[in-house]
């Protein structure tokens, strides 16, 4: 894991000093909510339904144990006991009073931790895939990119009042598990037929409103020049995205409108940063400080590579299931990568109870180097596994309730808070998707359904991704009630998914008692035209919509299909 | 960074009669123009009176690259506080086109933003009336420094010795950078 240098620790004690000093003018009526409101998201802190929720960042979705102790810490002490991961890696706390946030924020900086640009219209926490480092897919380590990446755009004085906020997400390995196309720039990194590194870059991709997948706009930039080709790609945002509607402020809206316009803009604002800009020379990472941030992600001491073990063909179903669904291939022989599932009955999906956060935070002090990932669909990653004690982990893991081996199934789904907690929602997105987990608790039928992305957002802000999602629930509010639009066909750009491509709505909007009807309807469509060896996505494509319309339609019984 | 808080001490008073700004204004040191002012005088004004000018937050700084030396004070604009054009087209006063003239934030400034305006190469700031000038000068200390390059310091961390920006020399030394006087 990246190593806080004196610097980086100081930093975040200012930025949380900083912060108090603004809470308390704020609470002494000094600071109005309407100027304290930017200053405050700029940190992590929204105002929702109940109390004000706090966004932590996680960079690039990497934690330790001791990070994790500190977050249940502050969820049994601070909130009522949970938080919530998110598809951004972050972790999320819902009850925090705000008169509690600076001594907060002091807890986050004692373990190198804060909210900086975890929402605001500025450049968000960068994220990239759970895998990296470890990943046997991987071309080259994204980590040290993203955190060269996290310095350059950490308060960054020019950009941190852009028209909208803005998404960096990066991805090192031959699969996408950062979904790079859905972001605002999209890094994937490559070597060329040279051998050299570099980044193919795409822009103005984003859900919301308007789902829009990212265009290439560099085929291969040599890796040391990224800060300056972001500088110019921001610049140019910054000068000409549109302020005067927020649906329409961010980059993929300007990059739809000036299409070719907007790269050359680019291009030439780049051109000209090299070229004439004081400090622009300063800008290009220099090989020796790269080195330097790297190192601090070599493989840890503890990891000694061992030779692969061979699966027990008599192992146990669920042990079998587990090795099948929740562990990951590994770089290093003898290792393995493991899901911790967050997504089981009778908890929201990607919530933990401090309890669990603990439970978590030993089991990878215990198995895995005392270092973890949240990934982007919501659950937490132990990086670092022998495979020898892959029968211990299973089950330790499975008694703390992580051992669900759900993950990429249609119980593992991507789901964000809705409008039980989120003042932004216009539906609740929790209680579907615990209707739609209690109709598909027979994980023997979860298995025959197979591969499938389900994601649901409370509203058109797509936190939960439902543009992404193979099957895609939409929360929207017509006349103060609940009602849900389906999607079909999203993906978020893996191999099994496809391109990335935003699903298309299968009619009008249904009732949410009529959602897990409809759902089940959509995979019993699915299991009766599916050929040998079809995922659910293959099928979509291949028969197209009006066969899961239809079938949707006649689990109408509070609306009408037209 | 200096604060313009009483207009009467400010040396720079906008070219404006009792229907607006002067279409043609005289030649006085000191005139505050708008861009349609400095358009209309540009290729009369004597270039050892400097101007002033004062842009909004669209204006394309390249535009006025010929014309920078002849100015002695720009004068950029927030419409809002969270509007951050104006900080694009300060960075690029300095670092593109080597501006050494004073660089002025006026309309909805807060206190708060007062780091990110010296950083982006503002060197003056007339605050919101309701803005406090102990505060904004608190508001310059809480960083001993940052991670990527600016105006004050082209150097990004990596490329600085930071064992300097620690103690209480370098202390004393942000100190005096971030003195701030009203005028």
């Amino acid at each position: 894991m990246y190593a806080y240098t004196d610097f980086d620790r100081q930093f975040v004690h200012a930025r949380a000093a900083q912060f108090r000093d603004q809470l308390q003018r704020h609470l002494a009526g000094e600071l109005p909510d309407d100027d304290f409101k930017a200053l405050r998201l700029q940190n992590g802190w929204y105002v929702q339904r109940h109390a004000p929720m706090l966004r932590v960042a996680v960079p690039y979705g990497a934690l330790s144990a001791r990070q994790l102790h500190t977050l249940a810490d502050i969820a049994r002490v601070h909130d009522r006991g949970y938080g919530h991961f998110t598809t951004r890696q972050n972790l999320q706390y819902n009850w925090i009073p705000l008169a509690q946030a600076a001594d907060v924020m002091d807890k986050l900086a004692a373990v190198d931790m804060h909210g900086i640009q975890t929402s605001g219209n500025c450049i968000r926490n960068i994220t990239s895939d759970a895998l990296a480092g470890v990943a046997a897919d991987e071309i080259v380590d994204p980590r040290p990119y993203c955190e060269v990446m996290r310095q350059w755009s950490t308060l960054h004085p020019e950009f941190a009042f852009l028209p909208r906020k803005f998404k960096i997400a990066v991805s090192g390995a031959a699969e996408d598990r950062a979904a790079i196309g859905w972001h605002d720039v999209g890094l994937q990194l490559k070597k060329n037929a040279a051998g050299a590194i570099g980044f193919q870059v795409l822009v103005g991709g984003g859900m919301g409103r308007t789902p829009i997948i990212g265009t290439e706009i560099r085929s291969f930039l040599p890796w040391d020049q990224i800060l300056c080709y972001l500088e110019a790609i921001v610049r140019v945002y910054n000068r000409y995205g549109r302020r005067d509607n927020a649906y329409k402020a961010r980059i993929k809206i300007l990059v739809k409108a000036e299409g070719q316009k907007y790269f050359d803009a680019v291009e030439a604002e780049f051109a000209r940063i090299l070229a004439e800009d004081v400090g622009a020379g300063l800008q290009l990472i220099p090989q020796a400080e790269f080195d330097r941030i790297a190192a601090s992600f070599a493989r840890p001491a503890g990891v000694v590579p061992a030779a692969d073990l061979p699966t027990p063909a008599d192992a146990p179903l669920p042990y079998q299931r587990w090795l099948q669904r929740n562990v990951h291939a590994h770089q290093v022989p003898g290792y393995k990568a493991v899901t911790l599932s967050l997504k089981r009955a009778g908890l929201p999906p990607g919530d933990a109870t401090a309890d669990q956060m603990d439970a978590a935070a030993a089991l990878s002090a215990r198995y895995s180097q005392g270092e973890l990932r949240v990934s982007h669909d919501q659950n937490l990653v132990l990086p670092w596994v022998r495979q020898a004690d892959l029968p211990a982990l299973f089950e330790v893991a499975r008694a703390a309730g992580f051992a669900t081996p759900n993950i990429g199934l249609i119980t593992d789904m991507i789901n964000c808070p809705g409008g039980d907690f989120c003042a932004l929602a216009n539906a609740r997105s929790i209680p579907v998707a615990a209707a739609i987990s209690e109709r598909f608790a027979d994980l023997d039928e979860v298995y025959d359904i197979g591969d499938i992305d389900l994601h649901i957002s409370g509203c058109i802000n797509s936190c939960g991704h439902h543009h992404s999602g193979h099957i895609g629930i939409l929360g929207v509010d017509k006349d103060g009630s609940e009602w849900y639009q389906v999607s079909l066909g999203g993906s978020d750009g893996s191999t099994i998914s496809g391109a990335a491509m935003a699903g298309k709505v299968i009619g009008p909007s249904f009732a949410a008692e009529e959602v897990p009807d409809v759902i089940e309807a959509v995979i019993d469509t699915f299991r009766a035209q599916r050929q040998a060896g079809e995922r659910f996505i293959d099928t979509v494509r291949r028969i197209g919509l009006p066969p899961f319309k239809a079938a949707a339609d006649a689990q109408r019984h509070l609306t009408a299909a037209h | 960074m200096q604060f313009i808080t009483h207009a009467s001490q400010d040396p720079w008073h906008a070219a404006g009669g009792e229907d607006g700004p002067q279409p043609h204004p005289p030649v006085r040191a000191h005139s505050l123009l708008t861009l349609e002012q400095w358009h209309a005088v540009r290729q009369t004004w004597p270039a050892t009176v400097p101007a002033g000018i004062t842009l909004a937050n669209t204006v394309d700084i390249e535009t006025l690259a010929a014309d920078l030396l002849r100015f002695g004070l720009v004068v950029l604009h927030f419409p809002k506080w969270v509007d951050g054009r104006a900080y694009t087209q300060a960075r690029l006063l300095r670092a593109r086109y080597r501006f050494r003239g004073d660089v002025r934030a006026t309309g909805d400034v807060l206190v708060d933003m007062v780091p990110l305006l010296a950083r982006t190469g503002f060197s003056q700031a007339q605050l919101r009336a309701d803005q406090k000038l102990d505060v904004a000068q608190r508001a310059l200390g809480f960083f001993a420094g940052h991670y990527q390059g600016d105006v004050l310091q082209p150097r990004p961390a990596f490329a600085r010795d930071l064992r300097q920006e620690a103690g209480p020399a370098a202390e004393r030394a942000r100190a005096e950078l971030h003195a701030g006087q009203g005028i």
